[in-house]
């Protein structure tokens, strides 16, 4: 790693430190489900980045690993035993790593979309089963429980939650970057490029590829562990093919060849569903558009990117590109007031409430409410922010595009001066 | 008796809906080697185009317009998406599509709301066929049927009977070799790709008016074609057919079944330690019954990953 990779980490944890102190509560609780989401993509991404399986079913052991931790933790609360709660993440692991061997043994028998196909059958057989099973899964409702306060730390606030989830991320991902660079963690890149050379160099890759996805499941369970110490309840949605599609495209949003964009993706996704959520209805389509344009244009997501600059340029050359970025910033802020502003507007104009003002107004097409104004649906000026800013930003992108592509001949021809 | 002649009859109609829809996923499988998660998708389009059209100009104008707009859609996905990714390899495209079928869902949520619409066949329609031990059996479930067999014989005769079938089971075959002897292969793919979004539409046109159309039919669906399409072997047509009749039935059977697997036990006197033990052993077959096709699934992947009919794997 470099130099500045590692002053960019330990500035990193410096912040992740002290950043509950001027955070309202529920910024904290964003900022855990920002670090669990993080560190199931990242041992997601262990098996999909790393060894190319493409799961379809990490919610599988993401709501074993819940599952688990909540029943030990009912039986503390119930004093059946004594289990401190800073260790509690450890059932995730052990059970994550269990099923994580057991299905994955059978899942890795097949590669490919075969693959994806088992690992989402076999999530979709307990998401089926789960509501059904009521003394393991609680029924519909699922389970609840309290988190217990031990080693005289409290764990009533998000605070103490906060730091609980810091530790064990930071552990795992440690262990999880610690594997790459072990002798299996290099084997599982060659079973990802070449599995039939691998087997012929006397291999045993099906043994290889089971114990890689064990891990990944392992670190998997630790993250649904560490959600239900959160949330201190689930229930079987958290098997959902919903839950496995979201890891799946944080992950390749953030970029799947590199080891940190996962976790970059994931708190970014996450803490942009938690925004958008609040502010719209569409956050999904939004969701999903992100994801289709990253698929179209930067298919080696922001981790790729990122790291494609720090490779190539120095430090110096970035002053090239400040223009040519600057005009692409202004590129995709046109064609999204465009996309949102007509998004939203269809929202608005197409729900229940705007039928009954219109019933209330003689049946017209009266002006509806949008982002605290009032616009008229026939009004030219209405029509002339979305198609204008998209008309703008259309007629930009090339220009951006030749910008773009000037500067970064000028950046790479510096390196080599 | 009659339990048995009625599920019969709702399971083949219910498998040949299946099959209208698998048909296309299995061959733009067998051919590109794309597995298009969006294809359930186009099925849900084509039901929400059928309601659109069907309260402006009349059902009928919605079952013509259906397929054409989701094939239309489908050749665009093709054309200008998939080909771009092309180049990264299967598991882009996969995801691609996947990102796909989240935005048709949102934006049909968008325009028509989180709860299904009253789509609904015309009155003429509504009609009972015929009467067997006292059930009255609707017309349209028929209907349905003969749409669904239809197809299924226009698409063998122009899949055995003329050049462009030929060119395009050849294509499932052989890309490589087809596109040496001179075929335009993209055209192919994206005319494969647009029929079989345009049969989907079609499909959902047709039982978007019998069953609820909401903005859940199409993951309901969507995970019964793909059980339906590994079954019967990725890229088989043969095998979806025989596959989605056997879910079909399996399906419209197994909600009027109260057996669990210690009734099973309790042939060989083990029924009351199975009671006792209580949890999945006493769960009964028709609670059970959206699991199964997964199980079927995980089966035919495990033990013969090539379906009951495919060739490969």
């Amino acid at each position: 790693m470099s130099r500045w990779g590692r002053l960019g980490l330990l500035a990193l944890g410096a912040i992740l430190i002290v950043l509950p102190l001027p955070l309202t509560p529920n910024l904290i609780n964003a900022a855990i489900k920002m670090m669990i989401a993080g560190l199931f993509a990242l041992s997601f991404s262990l098996a999909m980045g790393q060894a190319g399986m493409l799961s379809f079913g990490h919610s599988a052991y993401y709501g074993l690993g819940a599952f688990a931790t909540l029943h030990l933790m009912k039986a503390v609360e119930g004093h059946l035993l004594a289990w401190p709660t800073p260790l509690l993440p450890l059932a995730g692991a052990v059970v994550g790593l269990f099923f994580g061997l057991v299905f994955g043994w059978l899942a890795t028998q097949r590669t490919g979309v075969y693959f994806a196909m088992v690992t989402l059958a076999l999530a979709e057989l307990l998401f089926t089963l789960a509501p059904t099973w009521t003394s393991v899964f609680g029924g519909e409702s699922g389970i609840s429980t309290m988190r217990m306060n031990s080693w005289a730390i409290n764990f009533a606030t998000d605070t103490g939650v906060y730091y609980l989830t810091l530790a064990w991320v930071v552990v795992s991902t440690w262990c999880l970057w610690a594997f790459t660079r072990t002798p299996m963690g290099r084997l599982a890149l060659a079973v990802r490029e070449n599995e039939h050379r691998v087997r012929f160099l006397g291999f045993n890759t099906h043994g290889a590829r089971t114990v890689i996805f064990g891990i990944s499941t392992m670190f998997t369970g630790v993250a649904g562990s560490l959600l239900a110490i959160a949330n201190e309840a689930t229930n079987y949605t958290i098997f959902s093919a919903q839950a496995s599609a979201n890891v799946v495209l944080q992950t390749f949003i953030g970029g799947s060849g590199t080891f940190f964009g996962p976790a970059l993706g994931a708190a970014v996704m996450t803490f942009f569903a938690r925004v958008t959520s609040d502010l719209t209805r569409s956050w999904l389509l939004y969701q999903g558009v992100i994801f289709v344009i990253v698929m179209l244009f930067v298919p080696d997501g922001i981790g790729g990117l990122i790291s494609l600059h720090a490779r190539r340029l120095r430090a110096t050359a970035i002053r090239h590109l400040t223009v040519p970025y600057l005009l692409c910033l202004v590129v995709g802020v046109l064609l999204m007031i465009g996309v949102v502003f007509t998004v939203e507007s269809v929202h608005v104009v197409m729900s229940d409430a705007y039928a009954v003002l219109r019933r209330t107004n003689g049946g017209g097409m009266v002006p509806y409410p949008l982002f605290g104004r009032q616009f008229d649906p026939w009004s030219p000026w209405t029509w002339a922010i979305p198609v204008g800013s998209i008309l703008a930003g259309a007629a930009l992108l090339p220009i951006a595009r030749r910008l773009t592509r000037r500067g970064w001949s000028q950046a790479l021809l510096e390196k080599t001066a | 008796m009659e339990f048995l002649v009625v599920s019969v009859l709702n399971g083949v109609v219910h498998g040949l809906l299946l099959f209208m829809v698998s048909a296309g996923l299995t061959l733009i499988f067998g051919m590109m080697g794309v597995l298009n998660f969006a294809h359930a998708w186009f099925y849900m389009l084509g039901a929400y185009v059928g309601f659109t059209l069907s309260r402006t100009v009349g059902f009928w104008a919605g079952l013509i317009a259906a397929p054409i707009i989701a094939g239309a859609g489908g050749a665009l996905v093709e054309r200008y998406m998939l080909r771009r990714v092309h180049k990264y390899g299967h598991a882009h495209e996969l995801l691609l599509t996947f990102g796909l079928a989240f935005i048709i869902e949102e934006v049909i949520k968008l325009l028509y709301g989180d709860f299904p619409v009253n789509y609904a066949m015309p009155p003429y329609m509504k009609f009972a066929a015929f009467t067997i031990y006292e059930t009255n059996y609707p017309f349209y479930r028929l209907f349905m049927g003969i749409v669904a067999l239809a197809m299924f014989a226009v698409l063998y005769v122009v899949l055995t009977r003329t050049r462009v079938g030929i060119i395009v089971r050849a294509a499932t075959y052989r890309p490589v070799m087809v596109e040496a002897l001179g075929h335009n292969l993209p055209v192919v793919f994206m005319g494969v790709f647009a029929a079989g979004a345009g049969l989907a539409g079609l499909a959902g046109a047709v039982a978007g008016a019998f069953f609820p159309t909401g903005p859940n039919m199409a993951v309901d669906f969507g995970t019964l074609v793909f059980v339906v399409v590994v079954v019967g072997g990725l890229g088989s047509l043969e095998g979806a057919l025989v596959a989605s009749l056997m879910i079909g039935l399996f399906i419209s059977f197994s909600v009027g079944f109260s057996w669990s697997l210690s009734d099973v036990l309790a042939l060989v006197g083990l029924g009351d330690w199975a009671r006792a033990v209580g949890g999945i052993l006493t769960l009964q077959l028709s609670t059970i019954a959206a699991s199964m096709p997964f199980l079927l699934m995980l089966l035919v992947l495990l033990i013969r990953p090539a379906g009951l009919f495919g060739d490969r794997q």
